[in-house]
């Protein structure tokens, strides 16, 4: 009779604990998907202090990532289906951020094989950083469009979610002003961070 | 003789008993083969989490992973009163639908630890086709309901999580779940199906106990009459 008790006693909390999992599980994974990244404090003209050799006559979109955030996998697909879909003058470059006090090579991963494997883009080690601070970004993932007169016309992410690949207004965006030449364009950006406080975005 | 016996009330009671027998120790196997499966599964849900994205980075800090804590933690509360019934609750409906309720769980919690990856949901359609060795079409709309409730409610709240896009026409989670029904029309037909053969197996067995008892009767009959005969002509 006791051990009857008991078993039913534990089913009836490992149902509790299910319940609880499920509904738990769902808020937390909707939680780190929704929750956005910070938003760069982009310059409205293209830095003057950027290494980065822009074309007057093109188009230049800028994309910053962390190398070992798993997420920005999903940014680079969508950078993919951005080039394919622009016209073939758009310049494109991926700036990997590499920390000060880490080696040459730390910033070799899936993700920036990826990177090196888009066409017609340029894959640059953005050493401690210095580049995004220039173009005022926090986040991996962030993507900054400038028109040939060096106007920022779009500053954000390209992804949905967190981690989500697929059709979204970010990317479409991108896209639209870039064959339109029209209007400006914001999206939240989702990815880790890289340049994590203001004072270090003002270094 | 066969049309007799095939009215027998003895007969069909003893081809229900035999039939119900024998579900009952399918429906066991499957629920311990569905806790070996969830065993691998959530080692498989961890492995991934490792692999896919196992840190979190803040610059050049790295914590570990949501991903690796819902696998290990979140995976095992899906798991634990599935196996909990299949181990003391073997072979009864409550367990089928918990089992049916919590695999599809476990695909969905896969499918996101994968970056959700199309190829991971081909894991809905195997775990519907394992889900129909029960025999029992109603583990399948259970396991349909959930992956339709986990569309639905998704795509009310968090739309971009299914379809990639904020404001998706609200009739979109249908499709989705349409094509889990479609696979379970064959499914369900599979099920009434095999139900049916075992059925008219346990009726054929229930014959032939039958017949042999009959047999017996017979046997038994003639002897008496013999040795009674021997009897009287000593």
């Amino acid at each position: 009779m006791k051990r009857r008790a008991l078993i039913t006693g534990s089913l009836i909390a490992a149902g509790l604990v299910w319940a609880a999992t499920v509904g738990a599980m769902y808020h937390a994974v909707r939680r780190f998907e929704t929750t956005p990244g910070r938003g760069a404090t982009a310059r409205t003209m293209w830095p003057a202090g950027s290494r980065i050799a822009r074309d007057h006559d093109r188009w230049t979109l800028v994309m910053l990532i962390h190398p070992h955030c798993s997420c920005t996998r999903a940014s680079l697909q969508e950078l993919e289906r951005i080039i394919e879909m622009s016209d073939p003058s758009l310049q494109t470059y991926v700036l990997v951020y590499r920390p000060a006090g880490f080696q040459a090579g730390w910033e070799k991963t899936e993700t920036f094989e990826a990177a090196k494997r888009l066409q017609r883009a340029h894959v640059i080690v953005d050493a401690e950083g210095a580049e995004a601070r220039r173009f005022g970004g926090f986040t991996s993932g962030q993507t900054f469009l400038y028109d040939r007169e060096g106007a920022l016309r779009f500053s954000g992410g390209i992804t949905s979610l967190r981690g989500h690949a697929g059709v979204n207004r970010g990317s479409m965006d991108v896209v639209d002003i870039v064959r339109a030449n029209a209007r400006q364009g914001t999206h939240p950006v989702f990815g880790c961070a890289i340049v994590t406080t203001e004072s270090e975005q003002k270094q | 003789m066969s049309e007799n016996n095939a009215t027998d009330p003895k007969m069909d009671t003893r081809a229900a008993e035999i039939r119900e027998e024998r579900l009952h120790a399918r429906r066991v196997r499957v629920d311990r083969m569905f806790t070996w499966l969830f065993l691998v599964q959530y080692v498989a849900g961890i492995i991934a989490a490792l692999t896919v994205s196992p840190y979190a980075w803040e610059g050049k800090v790295h914590t570990v992973h949501l991903h690796v804590w819902i696998a290990a933690a979140g995976g095992a509360g899906i798991i634990i009163l599935p196996i909990l019934l299949s181990i003391f609750r073997p072979g009864t409906a409550l367990t089928r639908h918990v089992i049916a309720a919590s695999q599809m769980l476990s695909s969905a919690l896969l499918i996101h630890l994968t970056g959700g990856r199309i190829e991971t949901h081909f894991h809905v359609f195997g775990s519907l086709a394992f889900l129909a060795f029960y025999l029992d079409w109603t583990a399948l709309l259970t396991a349909t309901i959930v992956v339709a409730a986990d569309h639905f409610l998704r795509g009310i709240f968090w739309p971009e999580s299914v379809y990639g896009v904020a404001n998706p026409e609200w009739w979109r989670f249908l499709e989705h779940a349409g094509w889990v029904a479609f696979e379970d029309v064959f499914l369900i037909w599979a099920c009434v199906m095999g139900k049916r053969e075992i059925a008219s197996s346990a009726a054929r067995q229930a014959q032939v106990e039958h017949l042999s008892e009959l047999e017996q009767l017979k046997s038994a009959a003639l002897e008496m009459a013999m040795s009674e005969m021997q009897a009287a002509s000593a």
